[in-house]
């Protein structure tokens, strides 16, 4: 290798460290360093709270055991649904697939509502279970543990679902009809070759399940607290509300360790890359099982499944916004389309939606890349110092957003940069928040594409670029889009981080939503919900049709 | 390449956007006439006000920041941390919170010449801050599950519904704090200890309260009056009970921030805010008024009809730790 080629991909190092450290490092540490800090000098006494406090370590140990189950589950889920949906011939795969997905652009505070309006004490099932048994309440309850790891799952295990679904489609299907051809059964084959293979990103998409879980604030608020169970993020909330800014950065450290200790055991777990790399550069598709049989069978489950977790959360969203108010019995006159004439009136909606359709596509776009660039770096070109950076630009899914957005206004409303008051904040914390998406979701992509086609490539003498657009960028596409899904959709919703930077003007779609909910108008937010959901299905079916089905979801 | 077709055409039409979009090229106005709000009044009463300020002083502009209590502190805290906070008023429903900022000197004094129309009680006597609008805490019924001739008359009768009542958390709410601190100074924690031993549930605040209440989950709950009138209005089977001890009034103050760049659009919003039309118009949108002569929304009883607890701002303000421990380790653990 010549001089001039390793400066160059040292070029490139250089500049993503450089955009990780002015959207990452720095604003997270401007948090970090007050947490040691008490009336101006140096202190551990916010650490020593949340280790002598009981509700805060209990909170600590909350936080890890829902988030294992959260994850636990969400792999069992989303690598059985991802299985069916890509290499079976289940009818209908496709439109499993969008639907699947679609409830991720469901902001996670309706979700909740749906589930709570569907299972809680009064909601459609209980009620139809009482009648039945004629007992009093329903056997269950989702003001519990177990009622937030339930909706937690349904609300991540599409995580895990969307990485395993790449990783089936760019499998080399060589293996498996090798396998097949010494007459190994189909069950013997899944077991010792495709899920092998995939394991990487089931790890991974249950990686981002379980560190999403932990930081997620909605659902464990709105479920945990009349059963007094109470989380991290909960707590790091309450810090806040005191406030009190060191022991609520002081709690987020503990976020934040206990995101990095399972991120250290899946790389550990991961050893031994070289086992992984499953696509060397034919493209052969991997066959379709047929399920004969169990066909029948298998799509009415699914579809009851998806049925379950997509339409009906999506029908309760809609339903109330349809209500003249949340919990009117269900009769005609009930219903009014005056929510929706409403917010169509309402020219800060118009712009809500405006402002975070640019903010979603342009973080989406950037972090993906940025994501790439990393992931090509720690896992192709194995620079030196590339896993720190993969590292540091993975912290920022553990931190709660708040804490995000503090931090951003910590590093960036000082002149001589100071971007608050405009939309560039917003953009600057989001990508903040949204870059470990794209670092996961493509660093297991890149690491199933083997080291040599490149090598053939740069032996052949191209050049970095040529090589990452002719070479890497095209087998990696699946797992890009992927990603970019994965930011765009839950970017487009994003309340939290927003909440706090938002200015005159500059509001997003969650500001617009939580004003209106928080003010008592839960029909007219769930209205503004529901017109978003309607843009992102005729959005997807677009881009579907004029891409030929190569992006979309 | 379908896929790099896909991306640029995304990418040029995102970039396009900015121009649709005044807010995305300029975002601060001139300071000039510029006043900014940091407010936790609900959005539409929030930006119709604004609207309305805004007719009579044309000159003026009038910048809307609307969160959340609780967001609003953690705003407040991080800007504090670089350079100061940069709103030129504050209008919450947060009473406590003026008292810190008042000690922490970060507010401007301004005896507004509408302010001798309005009670002693709800003004700082030195001009720090002012009671723009009131909101009280009551007990809401839902007849569907408690009759209302079933349903407590007093607070001291609402622990005795156990599971079937639900109220704020004063650790996220405000108003819940400020209600927790009159019950605590009257009469100590012996009604929280009844409350959490026959299974009172705790929500986050307010609105989810009466949302959970209107939903049938409970019977009754203690929540804020013009929440609940706003159900009552879409047609939900609630009632209001004014409780036998009185209510608890919480006033929601507006005060000019000491920074403020510009001190005399902020004067001139706090007066309208305060003025006989300001709180007519506050009327209109079903808010209580702080004025004696203006007469409170139909159906709403006035000022004067409803007995009020007292509330001990200045004791709830030095004791709110303490207070907020006591709460979680009786109600929350």
């Amino acid at each position: 290798m010549t001089a001039s080629k390793l400066d160059r991909r040292y070029l490139l190092m250089a500049a993503t460290g450089l955009f990780v450290l002015l959207v990452v490092v720095y604003p997270l540490w401007q948090v970090f360093f007050r947490s040691f800090l008490d009336a101006g000098a140096f202190s551990l006494k916010s650490y020593h709270k949340v280790f002598s406090n009981p509700t805060y370590y209990r909170a600590i140990l909350n936080s890890v055991w829902v988030s294992l189950a959260t994850a636990a589950s969400c792999m069992v889920v989303g690598t059985l649904l991802a299985f069916l949906a890509v290499r079976t011939d289940l009818p209908y795969k496709k439109a499993l697939r969008s639907l699947i997905v679609l409830p991720y652009a469901l902001p996670s505070f309706f979700a909740a509502i749906a589930w709570i309006q569907l299972l809680g004490p009064q909601g459609y099932l209980a009620r139809f279970f009482m009648q039945l048994s004629g007992r009093e309440a329903a056997p269950w309850n989702i003001y519990s543990a177990a009622g937030i790891v339930f909706v937690l799952t349904v609300h991540y295990f599409v995580l895990v679902f969307i990485t395993v679904a790449g990783a089936l489609e760019r499998m080399d299907a060589s293996l498996e009809e090798a396998a097949r051809a010494s007459g190994a059964g189909t069950f013997r084959i899944m077991r010792e070759i495709t899920l092998p293979l995939v394991l990487p990103a089931i790890l991974a998409g249950g990686l981002l399940a379980f560190i999403g879980s932990l930081a997620n604030f909605g659902i464990p608020a709105l479920l945990g607290m009349r059963a007094r169970f109470f989380v991290l993020t909960t707590s790091v909330y309450y810090a806040l509300a005191i406030p009190d800014f060191a022991l609520a950065t002081a709690l987020s450290s503990m976020l934040v360790a206990v995101a990095l200790v399972f991120m250290c055991l899946q790389l550990g777990i991961q050893r031994g890359e070289g086992r992984y790399t499953v696509i060397s550069g034919k493209s052969v598709r991997p066959s379709e099982l047929k399920l004969r049989s169990t066909r029948v069978p298998l799509f009415l489950g699914a579809t009851v499944f998806v049925v379950f977790i997509s339409i009906i959360p999506i029908l309760s969203m809609a339903l109330t916004a349809l209500l003249t108010y949340w919990g009117a019995p269900l009769k005609q006159a009930s219903f009014t389309l005056d929510h929706f004439a409403y917010i169509l009136k309402l020219e800060a909606a118009r712009r809500a939606v405006l402002n975070s359709l640019f903010l979603a596509a342009l973080a989406a776009t950037i972090t993906t890349v940025a994501g790439v660039l990393i992931s090509y770096m720690h896992v192709k070109a194995k620079l030196k110092g590339s896993r720190a950076l993969d590292f540091l630009a993975t912290i920022p899914y553990a931190v709660p957003h708040t804490v995000i957005a503090i931090a951003m206004i910590l590093a960036w409303a000082r002149p001589p940069a100071s971007l608050y008051g405009t939309l560039w904040i917003i953009l600057v914390a989001y990508l903040a928040v949204y870059l470990p998406f794209a670092v996961r979701t493509t660093h297991s992509t890149l690491q199933q594409v083997h080291d040599s086609l490149e090598e053939a490539a740069r032996v052949s003498g191209a050049k970095l670029l040529a090589r990452l657009r002719d070479i890497l960028l095209p087998l990696a596409r699946p797992g890009m889009i992927a990603g970019w899904i994965l930011v765009f959709m839950p970017a487009l919703r994003e309340l939290t981080v927003s909440i706090l930077l938002y200015a005159h003007r500059t509001e997003t779609i969650g500001v617009t939503v939580y004003n209106l909910q928080d003010a008592g108008y839960r029909e007219v937010a769930a209205a503004l919900a529901s017109i978003v959901m309607g843009l992102l299905i005729v959005g997807n079916f677009v881009i579907r049709r004029l891409t030929g089905g190569a992006a979309g979801f | 390449m379908k896929f790099s077709k896909a991306l640029l055409s995304s990418l040029a039409v995102t970039a396009l956007i900015p121009f649709f979009n005044p807010g995305l090229v300029s975002a601060q106005a001139k300071p000039g006439g510029r006043t900014l709000l940091y407010t936790s009044v609900p959005q539409e009463l929030a930006t119709r006000f604004g609207d309305a300020f805004m007719k009579t002083r044309p000159e003026i502009k009038v910048e809307i920041y609307r969160a959340g209590s609780t967001e609003i502190g953690t705003k407040l805290a991080a800007e504090r941390e670089v350079g100061g906070i940069r709103a030129d008023l504050l209008w919450l429903a947060d009473a406590p919170v003026y008292y810190e900022l008042k000690a922490k000197g970060e507010l401007l004094a301004y005896i507004s010449p509408e302010a001798k129309h309005i009670p002693a009680d709800l003004k700082d006597p030195n001009g720090y801050f002012t009671a723009g609008r009131l909101i009280n805490m009551i007990i809401a019924v839902n007849q569907e599950v408690v009759p209302l001739k079933d349903a407590p008359k007093a607070w001291k009768d609402f622990p005795d519904l156990g599971k079937k009542a639900v109220m704020g958390n004063p650790l996220y709410s405000g108003s819940n704090f400020v209600t927790v601190a009159v019950f605590v100074k009257q009469d100590g924690w012996g009604w929280f200890e009844r409350a959490r031993a026959k299974g009172v549930a705790i929500v986050r605040g307010n609105s989810e309260a009466a949302s959970a209440l209107a939903g049938k989950e409970f019977g009754i709950a203690m929540t804020l009056d013009y929440i609940v009138s706003g159900l009552i209005k879409k047609g939900a089977p609630l009632a209001i009970v004014w409780p036998a001890e009185g209510a608890i009034s919480v006033p929601s103050p507006i005060a000019i921030i000491k920074g403020t760049k510009n001190p005399d659009a902020s004067k001139a919003f706090v007066d309208y805010v305060l003025s006989k039309e300001g709180q007519q118009f506050l009327v209109t949108q079903e808010v209580i008024p702080v004025r004696g002569d203006v007469n409170p929304p139909k159906g709403q009883p006035s000022a004067s009809q409803i007995k009020f607890l007292p509330i001990p701002y200045e004791w709830a303000a030095e004791n709110a730790a303490a207070i907020r421990e006591r709460f979680e380790k009786i109600m929350l653990q």
